[in-house]
């Protein structure tokens, strides 16, 4: 469903991703684990074809995103690290919005997102402005936008931030089951424990290049440790010198231009 | 549903929910809005009035005037539409965190940027709606003329502001996808703009004066003639409204219909060049990092020699200071500004004011300190209003810092008023010794530059906290909503209020001697204006 061949991208002098190749079948849960500054963020922009890509090819669901980026957008949805709005609607409307944008058509659109916004518990909140919410309602409200079409490819940048426990457990669930469904999963995280319990494959990034891939069996053997995906995470990262960029949370705050 | 119609719908959405957050303000703001909004348009309906009056009072000259004046109102009017659009389309195409999201979604290039365009032009041409008003209110009424006129001119001044606005915005798309950038290219877009503003200063073109009618031609006509020029746009739009409202139904449409046409034509472009160039853009902009190495610390020179200032404020200074010049979209804007003020000094050595009889001496003198003061009041609106509005996100780091909300404000004051002090009293000095203004005079302009320096600095700073902002990133969207042009026109009044009186009475005894002798000779005796100094 995603498949990616030697991706390359630099930033001036920073070479934030290099020869980055690995392909996740439909229906997978796939975790992007890697300390700060890693790549993380910046592979993901590439696959949902807000960066170009200095070298490499992408394809999500059969569609290349430098050829064929509406077709490929279709397929996908996209909940970035830091999400972006529209103050000025309530969340019906927004809702409304997306559907208008991603074309469905179905008369049952209304009554979806009724029971959606209820069963995320944001009932209450239909008639406020989104920029009135708070932090974990605005990102529950993206889930509920960002699952609303349907798509067959998702791609989460840090899925829990800022959700209380009871969120988080909803959207554990919800992730599991539409991948049950047959939706491909590509998520990034620092929250370990999750990684380990929903994950049906992990990667580990490190200073752009792919250090380990597999699944969690896979992963302790590379590492030579029993045990957990901490020990496993920290050992193989440290290994790779991952953490002798200290520089990298900082460059990364940098400005643009 | 096609991506542009489903964000028309969602825009309408917005737009309903902002009346209905409007409804719940209190009546009495509403009734203020209203009312300043009515008194503002009133006070340029009575400054174009008089100025049409003027004109006309110059007698035979003035039709040939006053047909010009028009045209060349809706040059000034394009051309600054279409600068003001380049920072806004860079604002809301380059920099708004929405096209990231749009691009994530299945919108396609080509709407994307057709979106975009339309949102920039509009965000930066309703503010002209206080002028186009106004101007258009007073035509009608000084040459009485019927309703249907401002029907003309509302058929014009939508394909007229959607051109310019195009301009600005291909001008913009050009300029992000291909302008080279760095430390070079910056420094020779100063050396530009410096040789802009030196070259007429050589160029010593004195105007022999026969008489006063001759000067007025000699000083206006040359650019009402480059405003008329049958090419121009704002030639179609003047002459199709005019000939529109005198009947000439054949020779408005055939304007009309090429202003349309051309305007359709920059929109095919812009879409043209959008589709093919947004994306690289896109990626100069967010994917290409910088360029160079930046330096760990930016002005780190200027830290030592801000020491003899309370730590805090220091700080705050610095912070300012950097995030400034880090800023394209500030400093881009900036030196716009100073390009138009370049060319403003560029034509002031066209003439000799020694070799002006009093009259025009007097109201030469009093134009300066006005050009002066406008552009005090616009830098205001401009850079100082929307400062502390654009600590945005960050700004709780002030409020828990250990230094109070009064320092704060207060720092936000000094640097801004420095800044602008700084700026004005140059521009005075060099305006003053341009036009070879005696001492006393001298001394007068630079002290009104002073104090409108301060008063208008103080005033934005003030309007900015009250206004505060802190969701909005965009200095742009800050700046054109309403406390950002009720903190220009409040900036505008204090200055006319300020200077006004200092003036009248040289202007007023302009105004009764033109009138009363429109095409002879000008006299040299003294006149009883505040500037009659030899
Ligand atoms: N717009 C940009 N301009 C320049 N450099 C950038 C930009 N975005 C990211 N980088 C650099 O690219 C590298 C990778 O950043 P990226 O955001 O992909 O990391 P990440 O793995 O998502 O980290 P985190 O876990 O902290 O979110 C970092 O060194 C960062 O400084
Ligand atoms: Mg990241």
């Amino acid at each position: 469903m995603i498949h990616v061949q030697a991706l390359d991208k630099s930033y001036g002098t920073v070479h934030a991703v290099r020869n980055l190749s690995f392909d996740v079948p439909a229906g997978e849960l796939f975790c992007f684990l890697g300390p700060n500054g890693a790549g993380k963020t910046t592979t993901i922009k590439m696959l949902t074809g807000l960066l170009r890509p200095d070298r490499g090819v992408i394809r999500i669901g059969g569609y290349d995103i430098a050829t064929d980026p509406v077709a490929a957008k279709t397929l996908m949805g996209y909940i970035p690290d830091m999400p972006f709005l529209y103050e000025k609607l309530t969340p019906v409307e927004f809702l409304k919005f997306i559907a208008d944008l991603y074309n469905i058509k179905e008369a049952s659109t209304r009554r979806r997102i009724d029971d959606s916004l209820q069963s995320f518990g944001l009932g209450e909140a239909r008639t406020s402005l989104i920029g009135d919410l708070s932090h974990g309602m605005r990102q529950r409200l993206l889930y509920i936008a960002t699952f609303l079409h349907n798509p067959r490819v998702v791609f989460i940048d840090e899925p829990l931030i800022g959700l209380d426990p009871h969120s988080i457990r909803m959207i554990k669930d919800l992730l599991r089951q539409k991948v049950r469904d047959g939706m491909t999963i590509l998520l990034t995280t620092h929250i370990l424990a999750l990684a380990e319990e929903i994950a049906d494959r992990i990667g580990i990034i490190s200073n752009g290049s792919l250090i380990a891939l597999g699944h969690m069996n896979e992963l302790r053997a590379q590492a030579g440790l029993e045990g957990r995906l901490e020990d496993i995470f920290l050992k193989l990262t440290t290994d790779e010198a991952g953490l002798s960029s200290p520089g990298g949370a900082r460059r990364m705050t940098a400005p643009n231009i | 549903m096609p991506p542009l119609t489903a964000l028309w719908i969602k825009d309408s959405r917005a737009m309903s929910n902002l009346r209905r957050i409007l409804r719940q303000e209190s009546v009495f703001k509403l009734i203020f809005i209203l009312a300043f909004a009515m008194g503002l348009m009133g006070g340029f309906f009575v400054l174009f009035l008089d100025a049409f009056r003027f004109l006309s009072g110059l007698g035979g000259v003035s039709f040939l005037i006053t047909r010009r004046l028009f045209s060349f109102f809706y040059l000034g009017l394009g051309g600054m539409l279409a600068l003001s659009n380049i920072v806004t389309t860079y604002s809301t195409l380059f920099r708004s965190r929405e096209t990231s999201f749009l691009l994530t979604a299945p919108v396609d290039i080509r709407s994307l940027v057709t979106y975009k365009y339309l949102e920039s032009t509009l965000l930066s041409s309703w503010a002209f709606l206080f002028l186009i008003i106004p101007f258009t209110a007073a035509y009608t009424w000084h040459e009485h003329l019927g309703l249907l006129f401002a029907v003309w001119t509302a058929a014009f001044a939508l394909p007229f502001v959607l051109l310019c606005g195009g301009i600005g915005t291909l001008l913009a798309l050009v300029a992000v996808r291909w302008a080279p950038r760095g430390r070079l290219f910056r420094w020779l877009a100063v050396a530009c703009l410096l040789a802009i503003a030196i070259r007429p200063l050589l160029q010593f073109r004195p105007v022999s004066l026969q008489d006063q009618a001759s000067f007025v031609l000699n000083r206006l006509l040359p650019g009402l003639q480059a405003a008329s020029h049958p090419m121009a746009p704002n030639q179609w739009t003047a002459e199709g409204i005019l000939s529109l409202t005198g009947g000439e139904y054949a020779r408005g449409a055939m304007f009309w219909l090429t202003l349309v046409g051309n305007m359709l034509l920059l929109s095919l472009a812009i879409q043209w060049l959008g589709t093919r160039t947004f994306f690289s853009a896109w990626q100069r902009v967010t994917g290409e990092g910088s360029a160079t190495r930046r330096p760990p610390e930016l002005l780190g020179w200027l830290e030592p020699a801000l020491r003899f200032l309370p730590h805090d404020i220091r700080g705050m200074i610095l912070k300012d200071i950097r995030a400034f010049l880090r800023d394209p979209l500030q400093w881009s804007q900036a030196l716009i500004f100073f390009g138009l003020l370049a060319i403003y000094f560029g034509s002031f050595r066209t003439f000799r004011y020694d070799e002006l009889p009093d009259i025009w001496r007097n109201l030469i003198v009093f134009l300066n300190i006005f050009s002066v003061a406008s552009v005090i009041c616009s830098l205001a609106s401009r850079f100082v209003f929307p400062q502390l509005s654009l600590e945005g996100h960050s700004f709780w780091i002030l409020g828990l810092a250990p230094t109070g909300m009064r320092r704060i404000l207060m720092t936000k004051f000094l640097l801004a008023a420095t800044a602008i002090l700084l700026v004005s009293t140059t521009l005075m000095a060099l305006a003053t010794w341009m036009l070879q203004v005696g001492p006393g005079l001298k001394a007068i302009s630079i002290g009104v530059a002073i104090t409108i320096s301060i008063s208008v600095s103080a005033l934005s700073t003030g309007l900015g906290a009250i206004f505060l902002d802190l969701k909005q990133p965009n200095p742009v969207a800050i700046i054109s909503g309403f406390g950002g042009t009720m903190n220009l026109a409040l900036s505008l009044g204090l200055m006319l209020a300020s200077i006004i009186p200092l003036a009248s009475s040289g202007i007023g005894t302009f105004k009764a001697e033109s009138r009363t002798t429109p095409l002879s000779r000008g006299t040299s005796r003294p006149q009883s204006g505040f500037c009659s100094s030899p």
